[in-house]
């Protein structure tokens, strides 16, 4: 049997600190040099490098899984100012299924710092188009594993909720939003601070379909460089009053020490506007007087108000992680058989050519026995002993399929694939095989009546 | 036939109302799964109605069973016609237990023709108790949707991000389905009140203003002008507006119940 399997050696937020994720990030201009530089190895028929800020992962298919490893592991340690020996204690090895199993519970969300993000997908099917686009990268099992890995990650969000509510402070503002406004579409948002998480935030709305945005800061020009980003007006923090009731959502994130949204300011802006107004607060320490959320139809919504969406969220999809993890576990189980049923083809036609030889030399030794056969009773013994054959390697050509799935079996496939190519090699077969019935067969006649099951079985 | 065909309906109905219930409890939005479940009950129980009126050649207009049943079906429309938008599914928490007890109640007093059968016909007659059932309908739809209006507005001004923040859908569809349940049924009620006139001027007779009918159709006509007028006022109208449309359906709901005990045999037709 092959030796040759999956297997994958990465880091991760589970394993590694942000700083060294950082220096072993492999970027779209220096993944071709790096798989290029894996590939140059021997024993790795295919590479697929998946590298996210939260993870850089080498899938391989190799002839000799621990070469290859050694090569990965010099690999992250060229990236490093640490050697192969010090970059390992942050690294994980995995091989076979359940090199497979992680690759869809990555792809699935499981493995994620938010669980169930989505954007992982996507990272995935990236990682496959570069590999698809470098030569001789993606082969027949690496193209399998990952257009699988992308089924499964589809799967788990169709088939569970892992994938539903709000992960992030951003996603939770727009949640809030939307459970007032329902659709986003065509709604107007202003900004005020044009500090980077209000930025992300409003790029949230803009992406939920926000139409029409202000950026108010204390210096126009970084409000004037922000919108030339996003979009948008910029305005200075004078003209927020004026402008503010024609907003559907306010977003405040400036560094004042003081509250710069007031409840009398705000009242007397709206005065008798009928329409709602979510007010997003996300400045430390908070830049809207609370007493604003009292004022009629204005919804308000601190940081510790999102993060309260976000933990809902979380405990959600943490009760939801079970059924994900059922998924994708069976998507592996499948993957992992048909993997092994294609390794065992080489040792099915090992054992058939086996057979034939030992059947060719039989006929041999029968027919020369017997001139006076004509040549339609010759054709009809050498049908005979095909059936004959064809008959007894049915079921064990089954059992070695259904035994390519389980862990279990490899130590016997392994043995029985090298007592075929020993066979093969020494051109013993007929000898063998003669041992073989007359010290191990059995004595009853029950191969006979076995092989009439199976006729029978098989109609 | 037309009795299992109810029943069937009805089971129909209350799984559906069931996987509402496991949604609301999960603070999830609802699926599909419940909506396919209710388009389910909905054919049976149109299928029953309709055997109803093969059978016995007569709409089931007349009696408190099949009058029953036939506005449980006008619910269920409006809850499937909501169900069309995604984030309107969990309107079926509020309407599903109603169209389940008008639909027990036709199933326990029997879907049978009264003997009253001959004086109730003819298109006036149809038109007037089939726009009222569509006033019923609509107010029950505007209810329910201000009844869940009421409890989200309260979660997000609250800041509890519970069962009632996941399950319930956004203010501003809330709005709207009140928004459409009025408009469709305050119209309908007008011309099934007036078509009711008209069908008693074919009889000689005048508005009978002690009929418990008559007295029905005005109260949740009132009821109708009340949540309207609620709505057309300046300022943020929202949650004013859900409380009055609740309130107006529960006045009209009082009054239901409150003549069917008290109106004898004067008040089977309601």
């Amino acid at each position: 049997m092959d030796d040759a399997t999956i297997a994958l050696v990465g880091l991760s937020h589970h394993t590694a600190p942000i700083e060294l994720r950082e220096r072993v990030y492999v970027d779209a201009t220096s993944v071709r040099d790096t798989v290029r530089e894996v590939m140059a190895s021997t024993a790795i028929h295919e590479c697929v490098v998946l590298s996210t800020c939260n993870r850089t992962e080498f899938y391989l298919h190799a002839a000799d899984p621990a070469s290859a490893e050694a090569v990965a592991i010099d690999a992250f340690a060229a990236r490093t100012d640490m050697g192969p020996g010090e970059v390992e204690a942050f690294l994980y090895h995995l091989h076979g299924h359940d090199a497979v199993l992680h690759l869809f519970r990555v792809a699935g969300g499981l493995d994620s710092l938010v669980i169930g993000e989505a954007e992982i997908l996507g990272q995935v099917g990236d990682a496959y188009e570069m590999g698809l686009s470098l030569p001789d990268s993606v082969g027949p099992v690496l193209h399998r594993l990952f257009q699988s890995a992308q089924a499964v990650g589809g799967a788990v969000r169709s088939e569970t909720s892992l994938g539903r509510g709000a992960a992030s402070i951003p996603s939770a503002a727009v949640r809030l939003a939307a459970k007032v406004f329902g659709s986003l579409e065509g709604k107007s948002a202003m900004v005020v601070g044009a500090g980077e998480m209000g930025i992300t935030t409003l790029r949230c709305l803009l992406s939920e379909g926000i139409s029409d945005v202000l950026v108010a800061n204390r210096t126009l020009d970084r409000a004037r460089e922000t919108v030339a980003q996003i979009g948008g007006r910029a305005i200075s923090l004078e003209d927020v009053w004026g402008t503010i009731s024609d907003v559907d959502i306010l977003v405040t994130s400036t560094s004042a020490a003081e509250p710069v949204v007031t409840h009398d300011g705000l009242e007397s802006s709206r005065g008798q506007t009928g329409s709602p107004l979510v007010v997003l607060d996300i400045a430390l320490p908070r830049d809207v007087e609370p007493g604003v959320g009292g004022l009629p139809g204005v919804f308000l919504y601190n940081i510790d108000d999102l993060q309260k969406v976000v933990g809902a969220t979380e405990e959600a999809r943490r009760a939801e992680a079970a059924p994900a993890e059922t998924l994708v576990a069976d998507h592996a189980t499948r993957f992992w058989r048909w993997y092994r049923s294609r390794e065992v083809g080489p040792l099915i036609r090992g054992l058939r050519a086996h057979g034939e030889a030992i059947r060719l030399a039989e006929l041999e030794r029968l027919l020369v026995g017997l001139d006076g056969l004509s040549e339609s009773d010759r054709e009809r013994i050498e049908a005979a002993t095909r059936r004959l054959l064809n008959k007894l390697l049915h079921p064990s050509t089954v059992a070695l399929r259904q035994a390519a799935a389980d862990p279990n079996a490899i130590g016997f496939l392994d043995r029985l694939g090298a007592e075929l190519r020993l066979a093969a090699g020494s051109g013993q077969s007929q000898e063998a095989t003669e041992d073989e019935i007359e010290g191990s067969g059995p004595a009853d006649g029950s191969a006979d009546a076995e092989s009439e099951e199976t006729n029978e079985a098989r109609g | 036939m037309i009795l299992g065909l109810h029943l069937l309906a009805f089971v129909l109905y209350a799984t559906a109302w069931v996987l509402q219930l496991q949604g609301f409890r999960g603070g999830r939005e609802p699926g599909i799964s419940g909506v396919r479940v209710v388009g389910g009950g909905l054919a049976v129980h149109a299928a029953g109605l309709l055997l109803y009126a093969l059978s016995y050649r007569s709409l089931p207009l007349v009696g408190l069973g099949p009058a029953s049943s036939s506005l449980a079906l006008f619910i269920s429309l409006f809850v499937l016609a909501a169900s069309v938008r995604t984030d309107l599914r969990a309107a079926g928490l509020f309407l599903l237990p109603l169209v389940l007890l008008l639909l027990g109640e036709a199933v326990v007093v029997g879907i049978e023709p009264t003997g009253r059968q001959i004086a109730f016909r003819g298109p006036w007659f149809v038109l007037h108790v089939s726009a009222i059932f569509i006033g019923f309908a609509g107010l029950a739809a505007a209810s329910a949707a201000s009844i869940m209006y009421v409890f989200q507005f309260r979660a997000l001004k609250r800041k509890t991000f519970g069962s009632v923040f996941g399950f319930f859908p956004a203010l501003d569809s809330l709005d709207r389905l009140n928004k459409v349940g009025l408009a469709v049924g305050f119209p309908a009620l007008s011309v099934g009140l007036l078509a009711g006139w008209s069908w008693t001027l074919t009889f000689g007779r005048g508005l009978a203003l002690d009929n418990p009918g008559t007295i029905l159709g005005i109260v949740t006509w009132a009821a109708y002008l009340v949540a309207i007028a609620a709505r057309s006022r300046p300022g943020p109208r929202g949650e004013r507006a859900a409380v009055i449309s609740v309130v107006a359906f529960l006045v009209t709901l009082v009054a239901f119940l409150a003549l069917r005990i008290t109106a004898g045999e004067a008040g089977f037709f309601l």
